[in-house]
């Protein structure tokens, strides 16, 4: 029952510790282009969030069936957050051409 | 006494089952009741953050200028270390778990508390960042000038406002802003007070067991609170015009 993951927990505090210096890190660089920078900030949040879930709230260590139960509700919104990105894409796209 | 009568006996002493007395669901292991509806509240939370989230997107990515003129922009520096408070929050709020799984209640406490601690700073920052702290700020003036005036000043006093609160023009970006923001601090709120009953429970020596199920639970919650954040951070202040 009791296994000792110290070890686990804080290096997951360091990599967590690591990617938050990233991603204000990455704001300041002068001239980065929008598109690579909020794309970049995204998926560093999705990163976070995921290793918070799977190794903080021991989601790596529950069932498959729970880790879906979690997983596939979570997936709508960002379902519809992917359908308003390509929407917003098509419509800068159609004011260029 | 026999068997069923000794288990009887050993049951009725046990305040909450262990999450070993469960049998093995087929499905969902031995996850215990109370961790389910965790899991199914902790969704339904997510979904109402991730509807607050979208319409900002819609309000924000439909809107030419998003921040009016004369507006603050938010400050991403002492943002950042609030994060970083809650990163450690989360780290000491696993650590207790993994002290008290070990039957040590001192350590339990001890982590506890620094999780608490973290929560409590988060939400004195938050203040700070809305309304700023005047009298703090009047001390640290005596140190240096521009740190106290910083300190003493909050959004609020900057022209931000949620609504037409304060008399002033309403704002999409004002009001989705606090609506949002405040919403998570209410969850920290909520998980600082949680982490304060499980702290209680703790001293008076109700998990000496090894039984982690109440602060496994109180723990899912609190890593929530931070997961949040981290989007939210993202979303609301990394993000640039």
């Amino acid at each position: 029952m009791a296994h000792d993951h110290r070890k686990l927990y804080w290096q997951i505090f360091v990599m967590l510790f690591v990617l938050t210096v990233l991603e204000v890190g990455i704001v300041y660089i002068p001239g980065i282009g929008k598109g690579l920078l909020i794309s970049a900030l995204v998926l560093l949040a999705l990163v976070k969030a995921s290793l918070v879930g799977l190794f903080y709230m021991h989601l790596s260590s529950e069932t498959t069936e729970l880790k879906l139960t979690v997983a596939i509700p979570m997936m709508i919104p960002m379902f519809y957050a992917l359908v308003l990105i390509i929407e917003a894409s098509w419509r800068m796209l159609r004011n260029v051409v | 006494m026999s068997a069923e009568a000794a288990a009887a006996h050993d049951h009725h002493h046990h305040h909450a089952p262990r999450q070993e007395d469960y049998p093995v669901d087929p499905h969902y292991g031995q996850a215990t009741g109370g961790k389910m509806g965790m899991w199914v509240f902790l969704l339904s939370d997510a979904l109402t953050f991730a509807g607050f989230l979208l319409a900002y997107a819609i309000a924000r990515g439909g809107s030419p200028q998003w921040i009016p003129d004369g507006l603050p922009v938010l400050g991403i520096n002492f943002t950042a270390c609030l994060t970083f408070l809650l990163i450690c929050s989360s780290v000491t709020m696993v650590l207790a778990f993994q002290a008290a799984s070990e039957k040590n209640r001192q350590e339990t406490l001890k982590y506890l508390g620094l999780t608490i601690l973290g929560g409590a700073l988060f939400l004195c920052g938050q203040y700070k960042e809305y309304f700023g702290l005047e009298l703090l700020g009047g001390i640290v003036a005596n140190i240096n000038a521009d740190w106290g005036a910083w300190v003493a000043e909050g959004l609020t006093d900057e022209g931000l406002f949620f609504g037409t609160l304060g008399g002033n023009e309403y704002t999409a970006y004002g009001s989705t802003f606090y609506m949002i923001t405040a919403f998570h601090g209410m969850h920290v709120f909520t998980g600082v007070t949680y982490l304060t009953v499980i702290f209680i429970r703790t001293y008076m020596g109700k998990y000496d067991d090894g039984n982690t199920n109440h602060i496994e639970i109180c723990g899912l919650f609190w890593h929530f609170v931070d997961l949040i954040w981290i989007l939210v951070f993202t979303f609301v202040y990394l993000i640039p015009e």
